[in-house]
């Protein structure tokens, strides 16, 4: 079963590969001219001789099999705009992202589910009515915007936290000092990116949560005595966090590409703006890296949220 | 030598809807000795659950709450009981099996888990000590190989099984009073034989007093010392299970009686012709407070039954029916 999903997983990265590879041979804009025109003009001679250095004058098939080959080596090249291997270049932004997407994620499905299951529990108070309304709000906001929102009022009007970056540039700290540094410079982001999934993982929790709430095993944890706080958060809530679960795990990808915009809204120096730039660079192994990267990501926490699933629901252990 | 045990008086229960307050259950009174066996039977919604989940005080809240009457527990009044000793009472003294065997389990938690978890709820003991206890009632309600299926999810056993781990969970505590709510309702006709005879052998065993809640006659007459039949959310008429049987006095009552198939009718086996009674239970927020709510389906209806509601009377010894123009002559 396991192997299975694992030759899959395989399968789907070789096609991620092959489809970014395409789609960015399709889109318009040439590497090379993006780069002479940085260096302030060339000779058409010298153009032609950027193209065969970088093989970029071989026919399409030619250059992705030569690419495939090299990934395949754990080679993804040389940045055409920094002239440093790729990997070297995303070694030091992965950790930013990760730390960024992670408390993100956390911060929505813990708040999240809390505040789903409080409304859930009286459904008709002016609390499950402003949940309602707070997730549709918050589900319907651009992150950019709530960025932006974000910085004016915390930073701005209220220097309560750092503009941007993840800590000092000139910074001394080291240790603990350090890492509270950083924590307070995570703050914003992550409640940027954590805002849209918040409201959807609200909303998700309390209507899952009202159903578990109305069924009989519900009712017979009552008829045996139990306690109120075991009903809710050990019975109930052991069933209605399945369905949430599962969308956090499909959803894992929209949390990574949203941390495309939150690190450029914030110059979180992850891998999200290292992928813009790399974009208006043309620099295309790099953000050709990039893209597998996070499509391996997705394809490992989707396998996580599997075996993750498996665990908290037996009746799927059942099943294999 | 029996003591009494429950004693329900002018129990009553409203329900807060978009029309305002309704009624669903009024004036129920019942009496139940240790270790007796009280059928309660009427069609649906006449008030059968809500009488039974007004006892464990699970009276589905915001909307629902006891207006009137007392639940005296052995003496202890339950209806004005705080939510803290309501708990206490709930699993422990009075416990309760419900109709869905396949939904009343939790599916993500193992049966003797969720046998244990209730002896944890009222009782300071080890997890080894609740564990081995549940063992034991699974051997007792009779589940084959006890210890492996103590570790089994719900949606590894039959309804029958399911059904059976529910009994154990009801009786882990060794309640005072069991409360069986359409207990084999949604399970195969063999399996409720089986389950109404551990039903008997567990009642013999350990003394608990049941209130059988069902529209199976043919269960009533089987099971109850007892009987209580409900119609609109009233009591219509007690009796023996004896009375019940063989001298209905309660028109409705005797339609209830006559609408159970008969599986054989004459020499010649022709089906007996089905009946039933006309009409259907009316609804409580369309039912007029004057007069006999069964009156618009009754056959044996006088002037008197749409002008005035009859009550309660004592007709015999342990034999009381709520009707202007009762039935002479049973069959």
């Amino acid at each position: 079963m396991i192997l299975r999903r694992i030759v899959y997983a395989f399968v789907l990265l070789l096609a991620v590969l092959v489809m970014n590879f395409a789609l960015i041979h399709l889109a318009p804009g040439d590497p090379v001219e993006t780069l002479v025109g940085e260096m302030g003009g060339a000779t058409p001679e010298f153009i032609e001789q950027m193209r065969a250095a970088y093989g970029l004058d071989q026919p399409f098939y030619i250059q992705l099999a030569t690419y495939l080959g090299r990934v395949a080596q754990g080679d993804f090249g040389f940045s055409l705009y920094f002239n440093r291997p790729v990997l070297e270049l995303m070694f030091h932004r992965i950790g930013p992202t990760i730390l960024l997407v992670v408390t993100a994620v956390l911060i929505a499905l813990t708040l999240g589910t809390f505040l789903g299951v409080l409304a859930a529990q009286r459904r008709n108070s002016w609390l499950s009515h402003l949940v309602t309304v707070f997730s549709l709000v918050g589900y319907s906001t651009p992150v950019f915007w709530v960025g932006i929102m974000l910085i004016l009022v915390f930073s701005v009007a209220l220097p309560i936290f750092p503009i941007a970056g993840m800590y000092q540039s000139d910074t001394s700290a080291t240790g603990l000092a350090f890492l509270l540094e950083v924590l307070h410079h995570l703050i914003l982001p992550a409640m940027t990116l954590a805002l849209i999934y918040l409201a959807f993982y609200t909303r998700l929790s309390r209507a899952s949560m009202i159903d578990v709430l109305d069924s009989d095993y519900v009712r017979t944890a009552r008829a045996k005595g139990l306690k109120n706080y075991l009903v809710i958060y050990k019975h109930a809530l052991r069933n209605a966090i399945l369905p949430v679960v599962t969308f956090a795990g499909l959803q894992f990808g929209q949390v990574l590409s949203g941390a495309v915009l939150v690190e450029t809204v914030f110059g979180w120096p992850g891998l999200g703006t290292l992928a813009y730039d790399s974009i208006l660079r043309r620099d295309t192994p790099t953000l050709l890296a990039i893209l597998f990267f996070s499509a391996s990501l997705v394809i490992v926490v989707n396998m996580v949220t599997d075996i993750v699933y498996r665990y908290i629901d037996p009746r799927m252990r059942a099943e294999q | 030598m029996s003591t009494r045990l429950l004693s329900v008086r002018d129990l009553g229960i409203t329900f807060l809807t978009d029309d305002g307050e309704i009624e669903v259950l009024r004036d129920v009174s019942f009496e139940l000795n240790s270790g007796e066996v009280l059928g309660i039977v009427g069609e649906s919604g006449c008030g059968k659950s809500m009488t039974a989940l007004a006892l464990i005080g699970l009276i589905p809240k915001p909307f629902g709450r006891i207006s009137n009457g007392r639940i005296l527990l052995e003496g202890e009044d339950l209806a004005v009981a705080s939510e803290k000793r309501l708990r206490q009472v709930r699993g422990n003294d009075i416990s309760m099996v419900f109709q869905e065997p396949m939904t009343s389990l939790n599916p993500v938690f193992t049966v003797g888990h969720q046998i244990s978890e209730t002896l944890r709820a009222h009782f300071d003991m080890s997890s080894r000590e609740t564990w081995s206890r549940a063992i034991e009632m699974l051997k007792l309600v009779g589940i084959p190989s006890p210890e492996k299926r103590a570790n089994e999810y719900p949606h590894q056993l039959s309804g029958g099984m399911r059904q059976r781990v529910m009994i154990a969970i009801a009786l882990v505590c060794e309640p005072k009073l069991l409360i069986a709510d359409e207990p084999t309702t949604a399970l195969d006709v063999t399996v409720q034989a089986e389950i109404l005879q551990l039903f008997r052998e567990l009642q013999e065993k350990t003394g608990t007093a049941i209130i059988l809640i069902t529209h199976d006659i043919g269960v009533v007459a089987e099971m109850a010392d007892r009987v209580m039949v409900m119609y609109a959310g009233k009591v219509v008429e007690t009796g023996t299970a004896r009375d019940f049987v063989y001298d209905p006095m309660h028109p409705y009552t005797h339609g209830l009686i006559s609408c159970v198939p008969k599986l054989v009718h004459n020499p010649s086996y022709d089906p007996a012709p089905l009946l039933e009674i006309p009409g259907v239970v009316p609804s409580l927020r369309e039912l007029k407070r004057t007069g006999c709510p069964f009156a618009p389906r009754c056959k044996n209806e006088i002037d008197k039954c749409r002008s005035a509601e009859p009550s309660l009377a004592e007709i015999a010894d342990d034999h009381a029916v709520a009707c202007w123009n009762r039935m002479e002559t049973a069959w």
